[in-house]
């Protein structure tokens, strides 16, 4: 029981670094929007702020899911399929049933039962998470095409719709939806015990089993909870688009990878929060955001992408190295 | 003694020319993805025009798609299974080019369809062509919105020919109307969640938007959605007269989208990889005239391409 109370003391010592580069990391996107503000007149208005936060909602509720499988030191690379196979079969039920509850519920179960799925592979059967997650991904696809054939879903129920393209006393839905998970995200990986044990599976496995975390039931957890996160976001997309096709998940893995690492979480596991991936997620809504208003030339939009990113990540690193 | 004519015709027929061609004939078809409803449309149309020809098609579909390098193996795999004829749309019209050239070296005879190949030897070419495609149904826009007033282009994957030629036609459209001002022109990659944000920016920065141009039907939805979740009105065309942007031209939300009729370059394409079999004569190049559907002519296009008769040649051809 010394190495655990030795492991408490380090993570909570490690937790306090990460608000304070939290911070920092936050005075960057200050900073950020500082810049476009000065470019474009109508990048601080009200509404803009608002269409911005609407827009990262779904891109965070994506990475937050997979904030926790990250710090883990695993990777979730089937979120995309898996937000399009969710999003295709609660399209489905919510058009056969006229349920948007039963649609909810399959998009949000089929999300949790694909990363329990993905727990097992990673688990029992002791597949590294990249291949596991890769080979989900490949499986996820090829069930929502065949099960798709080319078809499109359409037209879904105005109460079922508020979700997505709501508002609650002028905010817009996704909003709220995104506030409550960044509270319950950050609160579970601070704040509970099994939130700390994700912490110590992620900087030492080995020190981790030995203090008496059940490593396996934990990681099992963490896929899964990346999963139900996806089939939540496939609803949030279905809300908005009004619609669903088999490509719906095509390009949403990369950036939710890209918001959790943006937002300062570390690949090799163990360090990083919740929060952070927020601000990432807000970076790279912010960019095609501007890009937009700034009417960038088309050919010229990767070009830029790529650039903020990098320069996102040198302000951190260099944000981090005064931190400590 | 007519009947007995007549089954007498049946039993030569299926006695002599029958097995001459028609039961073992294969036609191995590529198309570049699955999700994508318009290839889906091409590829009903080669199994119907097959099922009325007598022949069997085998599809070839990238599992991810728009794959170079997965069309490429896939193209090796048929040279070894040797197929009678080949219909094919490269998932990118110049990196598919040495496929085409190991197609023509196996003496395959290939029938290129949809997409021009930038090189190598085809029986004939069947399209219809992305720049007036573009032009007509841009036409139709600027001609509703009186051709005053401020417009919207959401282009599709950067670099791409088909988005490339499609804008060109947008943008020639524009010129014939010189009080129409060009308020942004920005990629939304043909998907329909880009496109909803990709509008909802630009809504930030533009009060008054009168038309929106999108380079096919899935991004035309995203923008009408984006639309609606602000309370704006806006006319918007696509392109592709997918079955949504049917419905969609019924309920009076999209003015228009240009046809690109897959059901149809599916038929013929086939059609001519089949009489080119048969040594009869075969036109070396199809155009399909530009279709813009809208609220005058859409009823055809809602009955499902299951249930659609492959036009011939002839009907094309004449037209």
């Amino acid at each position: 029981m010394n190495t655990a109370a030795r492991t408490a003391v380090r993570s909570r010592f490690t937790l306090s670094r990460d608000v304070m580069q939290a911070f920092y990391r936050l005075l960057g996107v200050v900073l950020l929007c500082a810049i476009l503000a000065t470019l474009s007149d109508v990048f601080l208005t009200t509404n803009n702020i608002l269409n911005v936060l609407r827009q990262s909602a779904l891109l965070f509720l994506m990475a937050s899911g997979l904030t926790l499988v990250i710090l883990t030191a695993g990777l979730d690379l089937s979120i995309g399929a898996n937000v399009a196979l969710s999003a295709c079969l609660a399209a489905s039920v919510i058009k056969i049933t006229g349920s948007p509850l039963l649609g909810m519920a399959t998009g949000i179960g089929c999300g949790a039962v694909i990363g329990l799925a993905n727990g097992i592979l990673v688990t029992a059967l002791r597949i590294p998470s990249f291949i596991a997650t890769y080979g989900m991904m490949w499986m996820l696809t090829g069930v929502t095409y065949y099960y798709m054939a080319g078809e499109t879903i359409h037209g879904f129920p105005p109460e079922f719709r508020q979700l997505g393209s709501g508002y609650l006393l002028g905010v817009p839905m996704p909003v709220y939806v995104m506030v409550l998970f960044l509270l319950i995200g950050g609160l579970f990986a601070q704040r509970t015990v099994w939130g700390q044990q994700i912490y110590a599976i992620g900087a030492n496995p080995v020190t981790a089993r030995l203090s008496g975390v059940p490593v396996e039931r934990r990681l099992v957890l963490v896929y899964a909870v990346s999963g139900a996160m996806a089939g939540l976001a496939s609803l949030i997309i279905l809300a908005r688009i009004n619609s669903a096709q088999g490509d719906i998940g095509e390009d949403l893995t990369l950036p939710a990878i890209a918001a959790v690492l943006v937002g300062g979480t570390s690949l090799f596991g163990g360090s990083g929060t919740v929060a952070g991936t927020l601000i990432g997620a807000l970076i790279l809504t912010l960019v095609l955001n501007a890009m937009n208003l700034l009417q960038i030339n088309s050919s010229w939009q990767p070009l830029v992408t790529g650039v903020i990113v990098l320069l996102a990540v040198w302000i951190d690193t260099r944000a981090r190295r005064i931190g400590e | 003694m007519k009947y007995l004519a007549i089954s007498v015709t049946a039993v030569l027929t299926a006695l002599f020319s029958g097995p001459a061609f028609a039961d073992d004939e294969t036609i191995a078809v590529f198309t570049k993805n699955q999700t994508n409803p318009y290839f889906q449309a091409v590829r009903v149309g080669t199994e119907t025009a097959a099922k009325a020809l007598g022949v069997k098609v085998i599809q070839y579909v990238p599992t991810k798609p728009d794959s170079i390098p997965e069309q490429l193996s896939q193209v090796e795999d048929v040279i070894v299974k040797k197929p009678n004829a080949i219909v094919f749309i490269p998932v990118d019209y110049k990196a598919l080019v040495p496929a085409v050239e190991k197609i023509n070296a196996a003496g395959i005879p290939v029938t290129n369809i949809t997409d021009r190949s930038a090189g190598g030897n085809f029986v004939a070419f069947v399209g219809a062509d992305d720049y007036s495609i573009g032009l007509s149904v841009a036409r139709r826009l600027l001609k509703a919105i009186g051709g005053k007033g401020n417009v919207i282009i959401l282009e599709g994957v950067k670099g791409s020919l088909t988005s490339t030629n499609r804008v060109r036609g947008f943008n020639d459209a524009m010129k014939e109307n010189p009080d129409v001002k060009l308020l942004a022109s920005q990629p939304a990659n043909f998907q329909r969640l880009n496109a909803l944000q990709v509008m909802e920016n630009l809504m930030q920065s533009f009060p008054s938007i009168d038309g929106v141009l999108a380079a096919n039907d899935p991004m035309a939805v995203g923008a009408i959605e984006a639309l609606e979740g602000a309370n704006r009105k806006a006319l918007v065309i696509g392109i592709n007269g997918s079955k949504e942007a049917v419905e969609l031209i019924k309920s009076g939300k999209l003015l228009a989208s240009g046809d690109f009729n897959g059901f149809i370059q599916g038929c013929i394409g086939t059609e001519i990889a089949v009489r080119n079999l048969h040594k009869q004569p075969t036109p070396k190049e199809v155009m399909l005239k530009p279709i813009v559907i809208d609220k005058t002519n859409f009823t055809p296009y809602e009955m499902p391409v299951e249930q659609r008769a492959c036009p011939t040649l002839e009907q094309i051809v004449s037209n």
